[in-house]
């Protein structure tokens, strides 16, 4: 990936540009010191005056209403490519504007003592903040009213940032950075950045990281806590401007005569030499796919990010201009080119098919043909995000998010409450083929679950609670719809897995989620089974069958094939795991590929498929405990009582042996199914099938085995059978225990029935009987039970 | 004859009556030739150092051109080194930027490398084991 910058031979503006804003995703205005304000458009390449400044107005700072956000839902519905209507305008004569698109003045205030340095809507566009030389920190109403002064300081504020969700305001002082928030009395964050003097910064709303640049000629990368994630090397001159895109992928740093493209972990794509003096300041366009900069010798460059590459199998896209990509066929060297009427937003290619998204657009093409491709409008025209799935893909665009099938037919919007889908990334949404998962955005611990069919939230609306704050989401890929696992990693970075679909009452200790890991960086679901690879600190983990969790806990870490991610560096991220081949990211931006043993691949295509016998064959093969390990859970989680005897005694799990060749001698096909629920621990399902089957005598006993001394007398005299034998029962276990009955409910009943042992064991004996009977009616009807 | 002499009158070689002196005539004939020539020899030179003066100016015009010539080319020359200087240093940086990616294509290539390795042994396993 790299820049591709142009701009004119002669200068537009004769001072120095100051600073620059994108007015709508094709016009520019820029504002120097020559009193001047430019508008420029980018579909025309032309420039026009836009307004005049006094003469005594020097800009410091220009910054655009956050589009959408102008008026509520009025301007939203209006949406579209107008952009919004009021800009702001700082001046180093401590003045603060408002200037609307007509370019006419709408408020003029007295912001700092000393020049004004910089200005910033608020991301819901409810407020401004300003900083200045006087060091003062100052929030302010949109129309421009004094609200409250943040924080007052003896050195300048030379640049600030809004949090990603407008409640802190990120602040820099001489060599510190501030994180102050703006609920009164609370703490603020501060650390020491730089060696020298904080000239810029910006603050992710999509990925929540900090950039930062200074006279110490470098640039950093932090998290929100303030630690550090990447330090540049020295530059040639100081860091006078850096800026996020809007998808938090990557952002731009500028310098004297330097404009550099990094990836958000810090490592540079490219580095353009434009003679050009000082950026003062980089704007990236809405779309995320060009920039302006402001530069010191009254020029304003434009530059577009070209030369994204992707791959899929053995197709290569090269995004080779703004409207053409080339193809590569890697196998046969087969080489397409494919062309557009409009600039190229957006690229995906993943499960066969190639997605572009351009400004107005979106094309799907097959793998297998290049020539016709599937062609629908956009509703908006500004996707800043596409995330495929086998059967279908979403589009998130600025206001609303599709789920397109690759027929390009709309079947789902799915919408939840307070949605701004602009700020949506990879980690806060993810698809698969039966369900869609977002991140809820105003409370960071849910997760709202759709159906993916009809776009209908499941599990009755409700989202999906978690403990923690939710860093990250992803779903698994294959498998059944009602077996479908979300894998959370929240701000702790502690992994858990849960399932998508409740059935029923969950038991409360149960639970709907689990842990399975801790300190993990990265993770990622593998493309064709349902493998995690997941950094944990400084091993790299790959779990075989995560959802073993809810099947057998103990064999969770026979499961999981772990190694020294040492050839990893720090900081890794997984970009792919498909197949047995896994790419990492290191921090430096190297990609390793690096592959996992092939068999558990294998065995879950097996076991998909239900053949288990080939299952077992493999795994006596292959002879791996970690192997057996997930075939025992893969086949209880299925309930295939055979092959989950074979792998138990494989990985000597004696008692679980034995107990399942209890189960098999039951005579109902149910019971064995109630039993095989209680061997994965869930009580709740087995109660519910035994009852579902008439098995009343069998919930019963369940729930005396289990202790639970209530719901065993409750369905007693719920079905009106067994009260005596649940009593008998009660009282065996208090004698053993040496107690004295506490349960009133028992107190009033051991009153009305009298215990006579035989009785029960005759009664127990025609339970038994009658199952049999059933189990051989059944056996009759259907041989295909074992 | 003297008497001639003193009332002015002489009489020359070929006996011809004269107003004046036949030999101060012959001197006064050689001085007003030689005046003519000398007045022709100065007007030669003049136009000769006219010449000359013009040529000069020229020269020294020429010279004075090609003096600025040669210090703008001194001063071009200062700037080049320092442009050179500026150029390298991007070019330098420029540079960096390639190793830089280089070093990750080669990281990227080793661990492909490392991963045909492993495929092929696996292979070589399966093989074995049949």
């Amino acid at each position: 990936m790299r820049f591709k910058t142009s701009n004119l031979k002669e200068a537009k503006h004769s001072e120095l540009v100051s600073c620059v804003s994108w007015m709508s995703p094709d016009d520019v205005i820029s504002i120097a010191d020559d009193h001047k304000i430019l508008k420029w458009n980018l579909v025309s390449a032309e420039t026009q005056p836009f307004a005049e400044l006094p003469q005594d107005f020097h800009p410091t700072d220009v910054h655009w209403l956050p589009k959408g956000q102008a008026s509520g839902a009025g301007s939203r519905a209006k949406g579209g490519p107008s952009g919004s209507d009021v800009f702001l305008v700082t001046s180093a004569e401590g003045k603060l504007q408002l200037i609307n698109k007509n370019g006419r003045m709408e408020k003029s205030v007295e912001a700092h003592r000393g020049a004004c340095l910089v200005g910033r809507w608020s991301h819901d566009g409810a407020g401004i903040v300003t900083g200045g030389e006087d060091g003062a920190v100052k929030v302010w109403s949109r129309s421009g009213m004094l609200r409250s002064t943040l924080a007052s300081n003896t050195m300048p504020v030379y640049a600030l940032a809004w949090s990603p969700d407008s409640s802190h305001v990120l602040y820099a002082t001489d060599k510190l950075l501030t994180i102050k928030p703006l609920a009164p009395n609370s703490k603020p964050i501060q650390w020491k950045a730089h060696e020298g003097l904080i000239l810029c910064l910006d603050w992710s709303p999509s990925n929540y990281r900090i950039i930062s640049g200074g006279e110490d000629c470098r640039y950093k990368v932090w998290d929100q806590f303030g630690r550090q994630l990447f330090n540049s090397s020295q530059h040639d001159y100081p860091i006078t401007s850096v800026s996020w895109s809007v998808d938090g992928q990557l952002f731009a740093v500028g310098s004297f005569n330097t404009l550099r493209l990094c990836d958000k972990i810090g490592w540079s794509h490219s580095l353009d030499k434009p003679a050009t003096g000082s950026l003062y300041k980089i704007a990236w366009s809405a779309d995320g796919t060009q920039v302006a900069a402001a530069c010191g010798n009254g020029h304003v460059i434009f530059a577009h990010v070209i030369e994204k590459r992707i791959e899929w199998k053995e197709f290569e896209a090269t995004v080779t201009g703004r409207k053409t990509i080339s193809l590569r066929n890697v196998t046969n060297d087969a080489w397409e080119k494919l062309e557009f009427r409009d600039r190229i937003i957006q690229i995906s290619m993943d499960f066969g098919f190639l997605i572009v998204v351009t400004t107005s657009q979106c094309y799907i093409y097959t793998t297998r043909n290049w020539n016709t491709p599937t062609i629908f409008d956009l509703k908006e025209g500004s996707v800043s995000l596409i995330i495929p799935a086998e059967k279908h893909f979403l589009l998130v665009e600025s206001n609303a998010v599709h789920l397109y099938s690759y027929e390009a037919r709309l079947i789902c919007s799915p919408k939840w409450p307070g949605m701004r889908p602009e700020t949506l990334n990879a980690h806060t949404v993810s698809l698969c083929n039966d369900t869609i998962a977002v991140r809820d955005q105003s409370d960071e611990k849910n997760v709202h679950l759709f159906d993916a069919t009809n776009g209908k939230a499941l599990n009755d609306g409700r989202p999906f609670t978690h403990r923690q704050e939710i860093a990250e989401i992803a779903l698994d890929q294959v498998g059944l719809a009602n077996q479908r696992k979300l894998a959370i990693v929240d701000k702790n970075r502690d992994l858990f897995v849960a399932n998508v679909r409740k059935f029923g009452k969950v038991s409360s200790t149960q639970g709907n989620s689990a842990k399975i890991g801790a300190m993990v960086q990265s993770l990622k679901w593998n493309a064709n089974s349902n493998m995690l690879a997941a950094i944990q600190d400084s091993r790299f983990c790959t779990y075989l069958y995560p959802a073993v969790i809810f099947v057998d806990r103990n064999l969770l870490h026979r499961t999981i094939i772990e190694r020294d991610s040492g050839e990893f560096g720090k900081n890794p991220t997984i970009v792919l795991f498909s197949g047995n081949s896994i790419s990492v990211r290191r921090a430096d931006g190297s990609l390793v590929t690096t592959a996992v043993s092939p068999y558990p691949g294998m065995l879950f295509e097996y076991t998909q498929s239900n053949r288990w016998s080939e299952a077992t064959k493999l795994c006596r093969f292959v002879k791996d405990e970690t192997l057996w390990a997930c075939l025992a859970g893969i086949s209880t989680q299925a309930r295939h009582l055979e092959t989950a005897e074979v792998s138990y005694s494989a990985i000597q799990e004696a008692d679980k042996v034995h107990y399942i060749q209890y189960i098999k001698e039951l005579p109902t096909k149910e019971a064995q199914n109630a039993e095989m629920a209680v061997l994965t621990g869930n009580y709740q399902d087995a109660e519910n099938i035994l009852l579902q089957a008439g098995l009343t005598f069998r919930a019963i006993l369940l729930n005396i085995y289990l202790h639970q001394w209530e719901r065993a007398l409750d369905l007693a005299i719920k079905h009106k059978t067994h009260v005596d034998t649940v009593l008998a029962y009660r009282v065996k276990h208090l004698n053993r225990c040496d107690k004295d009955e506490t349960i009133s409910r028992y107190i009033q009943y051991m009153k009305e029935v009298d215990i006579d042992w035989e009785r029960i064991g005759a009664k127990i004996e025609e339970e038994y009987h009658k199952e049999r009977e059933m189990g051989g009616r059944a056996g009759r009807r259907g041989s295909s039970v074992p | 004859m003297e008497d001639l002499e003193t009332k002015g009158l002489f009489i020359d070689d070929l006996q011809k009556l004269r107003v004046l002196d036949p030999e101060l005539m012959e001197q006064t004939e050689s001085l007003k030739d030689e005046c003519g020539g000398f007045v022709a020899q100065i007007g030669h030179f003049q136009k000769m150092t006219d010449g000359f003066i013009a040529i000069s100016d020229e020269v020294s015009k020429e010279v004075e051109k090609e003096k600025l010539a040669s210090l703008g080319a001194r001063n071009q020359l200062k700037s080049i080194t320092k442009a050179r200087e500026q150029e390298q240093q991007q070019l330098h940086s420029l540079v960096m930027e390639k190793k830089l990616e280089l070093e990750r294509l080669r990281i990227q290539y080793e661990s492909l490398i490392k991963v045909q390795a492993e495929q092929e042994e696996f292979i070589d396993q399966l093989i074995l084991q049949q």
